[in-house]
């Protein structure tokens, strides 16, 4: 399995970092510059050239759709850089969010009356990271080295902030750039995931350092969310660009939680887990009233404690009560594994041996529902045998919660009152 | 004489345009109006009606129909209409939504001109019993998309037929004889179908969604696995790591995909196990070559008999 993932994974994680290599320059040039959604504003409005294309009959994801994207792209950044200026009273982010909107609502528009509509513009928004391959690497990476290099040597006129036709061209040139690599970008990986590459791996890289250590540790963080990202998708079962999106996330909660812990003052320090049992002991009183007063209802905190160890639930459930969800369980596995077996043979006799005939089909469909039903019921005693458990121990349980939630809460400890050497105890 | 010459040209413009309009109307006045949720089921109930019925399809061609967006002029079709027809199984829930704000009573659920094509139908993959990761199709009582087996027809056109009979009882023997020669001619073109895909039967591929339970039950075809398994969810990595290994041991040729459907994911695992993208229309109007419920699977079959052998 390791081997199969490999050789899945390997070209995927190549172009990632390609992506995280550029993104994390541009993630950091526009936290500087306080445009954060100019992304999705780009993205978006690529996605409304590529439509424009699209109406005048040229295949998605064609090169002329690309040329149409870019095209679009190009003329949204003349519309950016000129948008600094007009943000005098209102932010330069309140009309990138205008702008995002309005792309998206022509673009759909726009091909309303057209078949395939808004299919369309889903696949032209919606990348996947895993599907991208040394096709896509080879033309990629030459693009990206050298938009890098020649935003690296406009660095210093980039990081000033000029007024005039200037200020203007510096603009357009850092906004162009961005277009024609969102447009590529967003083609390969979606918008949700480029998004996560711009602005994760930067924004750890401004928590830890300044000067060009932001940019190396934003590639650090990237490659390694990206690593662990695409491994937890394979090994989970789960849809990779979704999952690499919610590893970032978790990159950067775990590097903002390490920075408090790492670098904070000792009182930052003893304030951030004074905050942290308060949360804990919240969560904990929160989670004993409501397991007292309302013991059937789905407990968040339980639940998920029974979920890891399932053997928690004999602390609360008699021996009878065990055993009577034990074959619950069982019998809910068997009448899944009967209702699968009869549909199984319904499909494999749609090609091999006899063909069904439809009172065969029909009386086939019959028992795979009276399965699901009794697999239904099974489900329905388990719930019920623990939630009349719970109920029997609700003061209990929830009032353990609480004393629990009470012990971890940082009570103030008020110093002994000792009189100090030079106290005069008046009589 | 130039003079004369306008006011004939004037003359003759403005009569053609009365003629068109009045053509119009006739049509309008005469024909009954139905409204059809998708194009398979309109080009059915014309097949009964013929020129006695008006259908409109409010699911545009090569528009997801689970995920249409419903727009006002939905609404005054429905106002007018005298019989709404649907795919059901929860295929068109949206219409659900529409119906009510219409007022039209005729058509509401269990009202007279409300009906359900899915009635009768021999349903496969019947709710909850793809357990796993396969096949899974998540709607109602079973997969909505029976039209694909062109057998169905007799069972479709039955529902369109005791509804119109019921609604236009002027017209019931228009209708009974248009049924029988659209059936009798349906029965011979699914004998030519069959034996078209005959030395196909069996051979496995790959399909981007569960839409084709009823044409591979029809046709006696072997989908050995789906790209989506799950409506609307990309495919994981293993999944896919798993189709291709699968596409490998049996030298799987061909990977079924509608126009709509994502390219990237299908041409991916063709890629990875050299099999060719086979384009099929689940639906009239998905391609160009499928004007009509008859030449959808013309051209289906055409299209898998040509990848497959």
């Amino acid at each position: 399995m390791t081997a199969d993932a490999f050789v899945l994974l390997w070209p995927p994680f190549l172009v990632a970092a390609v992506l995280v290599g550029i993104h994390t320059y541009f993630g950091l040039q526009v936290l500087a510059r306080n445009v954060v959604f100019v992304d999705l504003a780009l993205a978006q409005i690529a996605a409304l050239g590529a439509t424009v294309a699209f109406m005048l009959g040229h295949p998605v994801s064609s090169p002329a759709s690309y040329g149409y994207s870019l095209l679009f792209a190009l003329c949204a950044a003349m519309l950016l850089a000129t948008t600094r200026n007009w943000s005098g009273r209102i932010s330069q982010e309140a009309m990138i969010g205008v702008i995002y909107i309005v792309a998206a609502a022509a673009g759909f528009l726009m091909v309303e009356k057209a078949p395939q509509g808004t299919e369309h513009i889903k696949q032209v928004l919606t990348g996947n990271i895993l599907t991208a391959g040394i096709e896509q690497l080879v033309w990629v990476a030459p693009l990206y080295a050298v938009i890098g290099a020649v935003l690296w040597s406009a660095r210093r006129k980039l990081a000033r902030v000029e007024q005039g036709w200037r200020g203007w061209a510096w603009d357009f040139l850092f906004y162009a750039c961005f277009g024609v690599v969102v447009t590529s970008s967003v083609a390969l990986a979606g918008v949700l995931l480029v998004f996560s590459f711009l602005i994760i791996p930067a924004t750890v890289g401004i928590l830890y350092a300044d000067g060009m250590r932001r940019l190396a540790i934003g590639w650090a963080v990237g490659l390694v969310a990206t690593v662990a990202g695409l491994a937890l998708s394979y090994a989970a079962d789960l849809p990779t660009g979704s999952t690499l999106v919610c590893v970032f996330g978790a990159a950067l909660a775990v590097a903002a939680l390490l920075r408090v812990l790492l670098r904070a003052s000792a009182h930052h320090r003893r304030l951030g887990v004074r905050t942290g049992r308060i949360a804990l002991t919240g969560i904990l009183g929160v989670s004993g009233l409501w397991f007292a007063f309302a013991p059937r209802a789905d407990q968040p905190l339980i639940d998920s404690v029974e979920a890891a160890v399932p053997g928690v639930r004999e602390v609360y459930m008699s021996a009878r009560e065990t055993d009577i969800y034990r074959e619950a369980v069982h019998y809910a596995e068997r009448y899944r594994g009967e209702a699968e077996r009869l549909n199984e043979k319904e499909a494999r006799s749609r090609w091999q041996g006899d063909a069904l005939s439809d009172i065969d089909v029909r009386r086939l469909s019959s028992y795979v529902q009276s399965y699901n039903e009794m697999r239904k019921g099974e489900e329905f005693v388990q719930r019920e045998v623990r939630s009349r458990a719970r109920e029997r121990w609700r003061w209990e349980i929830g009032g353990g919660l609480l004393v629990a939630g009470a012990l971890i809460f940082p009570w103030r400890r008020r110093a002994a009152m000792k009189p100090s050497p030079n106290t005069v105890i008046q009589q | 004489m130039a003079l004369c010459s306008a006011v004939r040209v004037s003359v003759l413009w403005r009569t053609a345009v009365m003629a068109v309009f009045a053509a119009c109307a006739g049509v309008a006045q005469g024909a009954f109006p139905i409204v059809a949720t998708t194009a398979d089921l309109k080009s059915l109930a014309e097949s009964i009606g013929g020129d006695k019925v008006h259908v409109v399809a409010l699911v545009p061609p090569n528009t997801d129909p689970e995920e249409y967006q419903p727009k006002p002029q939905d609404l005054a079709r429905l106002k007018s209409a005298q019989m709404v027809l649907r795919v059901g199984l929860d295929f068109d829930l949206w219409l659900d939504r529409l119906v009510p704000q219409a007022g039209n009573p005729a058509i509401r659920r269990g009202g007279p001109g409300h009906v359900d094509a899915s009635f009768g139908i021999t349903l496969l993959d019947v709710r909850g019993a793809q357990v796993g990761p396969v096949g899974g199709h998540a709607h109602g009582s079973g997969n909505p998309h029976y039209w694909l087996d062109p057998a169905n027809a007799e069972m479709i056109t039955a529902s369109i037929f005791e509804a119109l009979v019921r609604l236009d009882p002027a017209n019931a023997q228009h209708y009974q004889r248009q049924r029988m020669m659209f059936l009798d001619m349906l029965s011979r073109r699914i004998e030519s179908w069959q034996r078209a895909l005959a030395p196909v039967q069996g051979r496995p591929l790959i399909a981007y969604h569960n839409n084709w339970s009823y044409f591979a039950r029809r046709f006696r075809l072997n989908i050995a696995g789906y790209i989506e398994p799950r409506p609307g969810v990309p495919p994981t990595p293993a999944h896919l790591a798993g189709l291709i290994k699968l596409a490998q041991a049996q030298q799987i040729k061909a990977v079924v995909r509608q126009p709509h459907e994502p390219q990237k994911n299908a041409e991916f695992v063709a890629a990875k196990s050299g099999a060719v993208i086979v384009l099929l229309a689940a639906s009239v109007g998905a391609v160009p070559q499928a004007r009509d419920y008859v030449s959808l699977f013309d051209y289906n079959v055409a299209a898998l008999a040509a990848a497959l052998q």
